[in-house]
Order: structure tokens, then sequence, then C-alpha cells
């Protein structure tokens, strides 16, 4: 930047022209660019869903052929997996507001954040590349021997993942090294405020799985591309391999959704209690355990592969121990709202829908984790509705609800609150809907990715299919309100909420280097600091002592 | 090791201009940046994971294909680059003092002989690779080496006579391969009695496949400059349907140039103990030539058996070996023309005098990177080359 820039002006008009946002490597910009991104890739993917959800309203053809169906899923799971959910979180919100949080001015690595941007571009537009070159009929998992053998787009789709996963490496990378070296002073490891233990975690995770996924893709791209063979049974190669090698991946990729969504989860459940959060350590050690545990179960995926007994009993026990971190978690928030002053706005409703979802999502995998169940319930709809309650019910709703949450402070505007919180109910109606419906489906013995059904499944399919339409309405005006409100919406107070963390003591929107002076760093979570102004919003009481200024 | 010097520490005129501004000074620039290349560096060590998984899996089910399939590769090359890799390390690491201690042309020159080195790999790669082209010890469905042409059931179902090239038609009349596929023709027209224990002359036709190495026990007619055969060029002869009384036998390519030259092919008649059954699935007990009996064999060294095995018929699947050999190979070799790269830039910016003791950060992730890449070879070298 040069020096004309003024820093102390608002990142959002600091400088103007399509190239100062091209090359910027300011962290909210860049954050910025992903959430329009990724707001894309949603809407693209809930196409693909609705598409699947109409197609299913009869049995046999309704709208779309059987190769046409395969397609709808698989590209739904691919853009949501890939573009959405796992970017969500850390790549466009964490990055917007992690530097903030730990009063820093920008990420460890700006030129570094700015290529995962690109990176992730370049991802997506070779999903988009597999869209429109056929499709794709694999599933979301690429699963061999099937993936080497389809005349669909595999190679652009595999690629695209690939880059992919190096984009959200490098975000990884980019932001363990601002955590450890950019946190002020003042603020030890257990002063960071939650989301950041969860961003953390989630990098961690991100570093250490996504490259197997990498390889992986990689060996599966040269499979098709030159017949290497490591994975095709007809020259000798293991296909249940790649099963390992990609759930080594995926597997910790749904805690790599999933954890950050605890993160916002715990910020916004305490600020909407007025209450300091219930067990500080066990919410932030829960989050390591996660990430620890997400590496040592990715073998539940195989139960029916033919994976040796032994090795079925270690991972199904394993499998249960994940509940005692998500379980600490959960009953941590719900502390946390006992006895609460409890303000039921938006991102609110968003937390506690999160909590139904996510408990009910969560003890549905304890079911799948028994292995005579499991053997039952294995590929059908029963662990559709249980990844859908912990992919969406929980991730996606956290990334809303967070999105409500950091909105006015990132674009300095305030959305319309009471069409939010009609949008929000929709979305919890619209889910569950949706997806309660095919656990009992499920239960019952509809298999997953079926194009045609038995007569007798097909209330629940009408009613997930109701259900999903009132959800992608919903969303769709969540799109289109914040959108407006860029526009129209009212100014946004400093600290609308109340908050404690530190991006609330930063400008709104916040100045290009995030604060014209080092923060000082207030305790956490301690609401009887602030006080409420009567034209709305927060500001912190003139008295409170600050427990020492920042400086790294 | 290589703290930087940090006496400017709050002055901010003296720093290097490459301090960016979000840092508070070189110390904490340097330190976040060795924090991320750190954590690339583990990074990339599980991105080679899984080919190593892979490498392990394999030849736990498969000992037999790594014990065969590692004498294709050649010992010599690969000590060659050990030692190559090992000194480009070390020119690496005494960049990073050089650039510590402000010591430019030291800088250059070691940045100058880690490239070199660096680029030496990636020759000697070339030619190791090169070899295996020519030879067709390829990956997956391209393992098809010389002797395919009656090999080929044996090495690989999957791999039916991939064309032309390989191909070769069986007379049994005139006791001659014509042109086409040998597998597909033994089937219609099997050997007929009158060739069982004779010595009988087999003619190849049609292989347009340079013929690597004729069995040079046969006085005379040697095209292979006294060297013993490198791949099992039997491989014809032995099969029961050539020479069902044969297990001794032996094969001879005519060196006859690129295409259509003919390879003979030769079983000897030997008065030796039948065959087993199984000759196939036993390769230690596989002849070379004509003049050699079971009982011979044994008494052989083991160093001399070690070389036979190597001979001997692949076991189904070699091809997985050389899947996994390209794939770990190619990938570090990406790896060491990534740094290559990194070093070329890392030159240029030594020759504009970028790299001070204040600023020197660079250098030393480059050397962190290489280092790793090394020492993935060190690993590489062992497991797939000096396998016993």
């Amino acid at each position: 930047m040069s020096a004309a820039v003024d820093t102390n002006a608002s990142y959002l008009t600091a400088t103007r022209g399509w190239k100062s946002w091209a090359y910027t490597l300011d962290h909210k910009r860049i954050g910025m660019m992903y959430l329009f991104g990724i707001l894309g890739a949603l809407l693209l993917g809930g196409a693909f869903a609705l598409l699947v959800r109409a197609e299913l309203w009869s049995p046999g053809h309704t709208i779309a052929g059987k190769d046409a169906y395969n397609k709808f899923f698989t590209l739904h799971g691919a853009v949501m997996v890939f573009l959405v959910i796992i970017p969500g979180l850390p790549a466009a919100l964490g990055n917007m507001i992690l530097p903030i949080q730990l009063g820093a001015p920008d990420v460890a690595f700006p030129k570094l954040n700015l290529t995962s941007f690109y990176l992730w571009v370049v991802g997506a537009l070779l999903l988009l590349v597999a869209v429109f070159t056929g499709g794709l009929d694999t599933g979301w998992t690429f699963y061999t021997p099937y993936s080497l053998q389809t005349q669909t787009a595999v190679i652009p789709a595999v690629l695209g993942a690939f880059v992919l996963g190096f984009s959200s490496i490098f975000t990884g990378l980019n932001f363990l090294v601002t955590i450890h070296k950019f946190r002020p002073k003042a603020m030890g490891w257990f002063q960071m405020p939650l989301n950041l233990w969860a961003l953390y975690s989630t990098a961690l995770m991100q570093v250490l799985a996504t490259p197997v996924l990498g390889i992986t893709l990689l060996l599966l791209f040269v499979e098709r591309f030159m017949h290497i063979g490591i994975f095709d049974p007809n020259l000798g190669g293991d296909p249940v391999l790649f099963q390992h090698f990609f759930w080594f991946y995926s597997h910790p990729a749904v805690y790599i959704m999933i954890v950050p969504a605890m993160g916002v989860i715990s910020e916004i459940t305490t600020t909407f209690s007025r209450k300091p959060i219930f067990g500080y350590r066990f919410i932030a050690y829960s989050s390591i355990a996660l990430a620890l545990f997400s590496f040592l179960v990715w073998g539940h995926h195989m139960f029916v592969s033919g994976q040796s007994k032994l090795a079925n009993m270690v991972f199904s026990a394993l499998t249960f121990s994940v509940g005692i971190p998500s379980a600490i978690k959960v009953f941590n928030w719900v502390s946390t709202l006992y006895k609460g002053d409890i303000r039921l706005q938006t991102p609110m409703l968003y937390a506690l829908s999160f909590l139904i979802m996510f408990t009910i999502g969560g003890l549905t995998g304890i079911f799948l984790a028994i292995l005579s169940i499991d053997v039952q319930l294995h590929d059908t709809y029963f662990v559709v509705a249980h990844f859908h309650y912990v992919m969406m019910g929980s991730t996606l709703i956290a990334f809303i609800g967070a999105l409500h949450y950091w909105w006015p402070k990132v674009t300095g505007k305030m959305y319309p609150e009471r069409v939010a919180r009609v949008a929000a109910i929709g979305v919890f109606i619209g889910f569950n809907l949706t997806f309660l419906p095919q656990f009992v489906m499920g239960s019952r013995g509809m298999p997953r990715r079926y194009w045609d059904y038995d007569p007798e499944f097909q209330i629940f399919h009408q009613l997930s299919t109701v259900g999903a339409f009132l959800l992608g309405l919903s969303l769709f005006g969540v799109v289109c309100y914040l959108m407006w409100s860029l526009k129209y919406g009212t100014k946004a107070p400093q600290n609308p909420w109340g908050g404690t963390t530190l991006e609330w003591d930063a400008p709104t929107p916040p100045t290009v280097f995030n604060f014209p002076e080092p923060p000082e760093i207030h305790e956490l979570y301690n609401y009887d600091d602030l006080e409420e102004l009567p034209e709305g919003g927060w500001v912190r009481k003139p008295s409170t002592g600050a427990k020492s200024s920042s400086g790294h | 090791m290589s703290q930087p010097h940090d006496d400017h520490h709050d002055d901010h005129g003296h720093q290097s201009r490459f301090i960016q501004h979000h840092y508070d000074d070189a110390q904490h620039q340097f330190d976040s940046g060795k924090l991320g290349i750190w954590f690339f560096l583990v990074q990339e060590i599980l991105f080679f994971s899984a080919l190593f998984v892979a490498y392990i899996l394999y030849r736990h089910h498969h000992p037999e294909i790594y014990a065969y399939a590692h004498h294709y590769l050649d010992v010599k090359w690969g000590a060659i680059n050990t030692a190559v890799l090992i000194v480009s390390s070390l020119s690496a690491a005494w960049a990073v003092r050089c650039a510590q201690l402000a010591q430019r042309r030291g800088l250059i020159a070691c940045l100058v002989i880690t490239i070199v080195c660096a680029l030496g790999f990636l020759g000697i790669k070339t030619i190791e690779y090169s070899h295996k082209i020519h030879e067709h010890i390829l990956w997956g469905k391209y393992f098809d080496p010389c002797v395919a042409s009656a090999g080929n059931h044996l090495l690989n179902k999957g791999n039916n006579c991939p064309g032309v090239k390989t191909s070769v038609v069986w007379d049994g009349k005139a006791g001659k391969a014509k042109s086409g596929c040998l597998e597909g023709n033994y089937d219609q027209n099997p050997a007929e009695p009158g060739i069982q224990g004779k010595c009988e002359v087999i003619e190849v036709v049609g292989a347009n496949r340079r013929p690597i190495e004729a069995c040079e026990e046969v006085p005379g007619k040697s095209g292979g400059h006294g060297k013993p055969a490198k791949f099992p060029c039997y491989e014809l002869a032995l099969n029961p349907h050539v020479c069902p009384a044969g297990p001794a036998a032996m094969v001879l390519y005519g060196d006859h140039g690129h295409h259509g030259g003919a390879i003979e092919v030769r079983c000897d008649a030997v008065p030796a103990p039948a065959a087993p059954a199984d000759a196939f699935a036993d390769p230690a007990h596989v002849p070379t030539t004509g003049e050699r009996t079971f009982a011979q064999h044994k008494a052989k060294s083991k160093h001399e058996l070690a070389h036979e095995f190597a001979s001997g018929p692949p076991p189904e699947h070699t091809n997985m070996f050389f899947s996994i050999y390209f794939a770990m190979t190619g990938l570090h070799g990406i790896h060491v023309l990534v740094g290559v790269f990194v070093f070329i830039w890392l030159l240029w910016r030594a020759i504009r005098g970028d790299f001070t003791p204040d600023y020197f950060g660079p250098v030393d992730y480059a050397a962190l990177y290489w280092h790793l890449v090394d020492l993935i070879w060190i690993f590489l070298f062992p497991l797939l080359y000096l396998i016993h």
C-alpha cells in the first residue's frame, strides 16, 4: 500500500477500485471476498439439493433420470463440502475476525492469505468446469474403483478439490502462526476468546489432515490419467486403501467444519446470555481434544468395507470417545444459558438452533458408532440425516449465526432484525422438516443415493422435500436481506451486542490495520464492564480498568 | 544457529526494507516465518506419508515383488544421488551461515553449488527414468518389459498383449513365431509334440522393440556384450506351451534394429530332470541357459542366485512396485524441481544484495525445505534400492 492510504479510514473505503480488492493484502477484504464466493457457492450447492429433493417427490422419474440424479447429489455434496462449509467459518469469517480478536493488524502472512483465496477461486472454477463438462456422479467421496471407470468429469473435480485442499492448508498455517506470534503479551493462551481456541484447533487439523487428502486426490488423478494402479484392483491395487486415505482426511474434515462452529457458538451463547462462559478451560481443551480424536476415528466409515473385526472394534470404541468432548461443550453452553439474561436476537436464535440440532446430530452419531447398529443403518437415510444434522444443522447454522453476529462489525450496517428472526425460524423449521423424516426412513431401510423408492417411503420423502424448499427459501431470504442491508441497512454501533472480545473495541467497520491504537486487553466475558446505550449498542463503563495495554 | 542479529532492534531506520509493516521488528518477522515453514514441513511430511503407507502395505502383502523388482533399480545411481543431495544440503546450510554473516560472495557460491547439485540429481534421475522408459519398466498399466510378449499373462493378467509392439504369433509347425499376440495364440496352436525336448529355434518376428541383451551363454551368438540377461529373456521358451519339457531353455533376442527386428528364441534340449509343474511359482529354480540344470543351480553362490532370481519371471503384479517407485520418486523429483526454482530466485536476490544479517529468512526457510527434501530421499533410497 502506498503512503497515501489513510490507515485510520475504514478498510472498506480506504482505497477504491477493483484492483484495490483484487490485490489486497487486508485480511478483512480477503475474508469479505471469500464470503461472497462462499455465498455464491451456497446458492449453487443449495440449487442442487433442491433438484435432489424435487426428484424424490415421487418414486421413479419425477423431474430427472437416474444419471442426472446421481450428478445432482454428487455435485450438491462436492460443492457444499469443499466450497462452502470447509472454508465457510475459518476462511471467510475466521479471516475477518481472528486478527481483530487478537488485537493484531493482520494475519502473519498476508500474501499467503491472498494466495489461499485465489487457490479457492481456482478450485471453485475447476469444480464449475466439472459441472459443465459432464458433471460428476461418483458421490463427493470419489470412491475407487467407480471413480476410475465413470465417464464423468472426475479429473477437473479431483484437481479442484486438490487445489482447494491447499487453500485450506495455507489458511490453517497462517492462523496457527498468527495465534502463536501475534498474541499480545497481555493475552495469555487462556485469555484468548474461545473462538480463537476453536480456530486454532481447526487450523491444526487443516495442516495435519488436508495433505493426506492432497496426496490421495493426486494419486487418484494420476490413476485416471496414467493408470498407475495403486487403487485399481485390475492392476493389483487396493481400492479400500483409497477409502482409508480419504477418510483419514475427511473425518478430520468433519471436525474442521464443526469445531469453528463450536467456537462461534461459544461466543454467541455467552454474549446473548450476558453471563461469563461456563467452564472456559473445559471448552478450550475440548476443542483441542476434538482435534486429536478426529485423527483416530476414520475407520468408522469402513465398518462394512471388509475391515478386520479388531479394527472395527477399536474404531468403534474411539468413535464413542468423541462424544466426551462434544458433550462437555454442550453441557457448558447449556450451563452458560442457565440463569442468564437471555436476549433472543438473531445470532442467539441460530445458537439455540445449533444446540438442539447438534445434540441430535451428535447422539445419532453414537448410534452409528455401535457396530451392530451400523451394519443395519449403513448407507441408509439415517446416515444422511445424521451428518446433515452435524454438517448443516450445526455447522451451516453456526455459520449463518456468526454471519449475523459479525455482519455489523465487518460491514458497518445492521441487517433488518425482524425479518432476520422470521428467516431464522424458517431455517429451523425447514431444516428439521427436511431431516427428521429421513431418520425414520433410514431406520426403516431406505437406502441413500437411490433414485427410486418403495411407495411406503413417499410420505417421508414428501415431507422432506417440503422442508427442503422452506429451508432453501429462508436461506435465500437471508442472502437477500444481507445484500439489501449493505446499501439500506442502518449504521451499526461499535458494539451492537455487548460483546467483550476485542473486535468490539475496534471501530465499526474496522480501520485498515484494525485498531488506530493498540487496544487494551480487558477481562474476557465480563459483562459487568459494559452498559447498554439507549440508542442501541453497548460501551465500556468509563472506570473499568484495563488489565494492561497491548504489545507483542 | 539462526537468530538474526538484532542490534538495530529499535532503530527502524536501519532495518532491512523487507521487514513488513505488520511485524514489530525483524526478529518478529523472522520468528513468524520460521514457525510457518515448520508447519509447512509438517504438512509436507503428511503429504508424503500416504505414499509411505502404501509402500508398507504392499510390501507387507507382496514381499516377493519388492525382493524381485528392486534389482531393476541401479544402486550405483541411487548412491550417487544420495551423495549429491547430502552435499547440496551442506551447501544450503552453509548458505544460511553466509547470509547471517553478510558474506555475499560465499552466499552466492553456496547457492550455486546447491542449484548445481539439485540439477545433477535431476539429471541422474532422468538417466534412470529413461532407462526404465526404454525397457518399458513403468508403472501400473504400462509395466510391459521387453519380454512381455510371452510374459504378459504371467506379469499381469489385465494387460493383454498391448498391441503390435510386443505381439508375436507362434507358428507351431514351423517352430517359429510370426507377428501377432503370442499369448492369444498358445491356446489355438499349442506347441507341437515334435518340439518337445528338442532344441528348437523360435523366431519372434515383428517385434519392433529394440532387444535388450541376449543371453550371452550361447557362444558366438551373444548380442549383449557378454552381460547376463537383464530381464527374463527366456520367458518365451520357459513357457510350458513352448518348451514343455524345458526347464532349461533360453531365448535369444536378435539384434536387428528397431522395426521388424527378429527375436530368436531357442529352447535348448537339456538332459535334465523334468521341470516341476509350478516352475513359475518358484523363481529360485529358474535356469538361465540350456547348459544348466537345477542341480547346478543349487551349487551356485548366493550372489549368483540372487541375480538369477532377478532374472526370473516376475511375480504377479510386479507393476505395483514400479507404480510406487514412480509415485514416490516422481513426487520427490517435483519437490527437487521446485527447490531448484526457489534457489534460483534466492540466487537472484542474493546477487541483488537483498540479504543482510537482519533479513535472511528466505534463505533459512528454503534451506529447511531443502533438508526435508534431502531427508525424504534418505528414506527413499534404502526403501526402494537396498531391499534384502
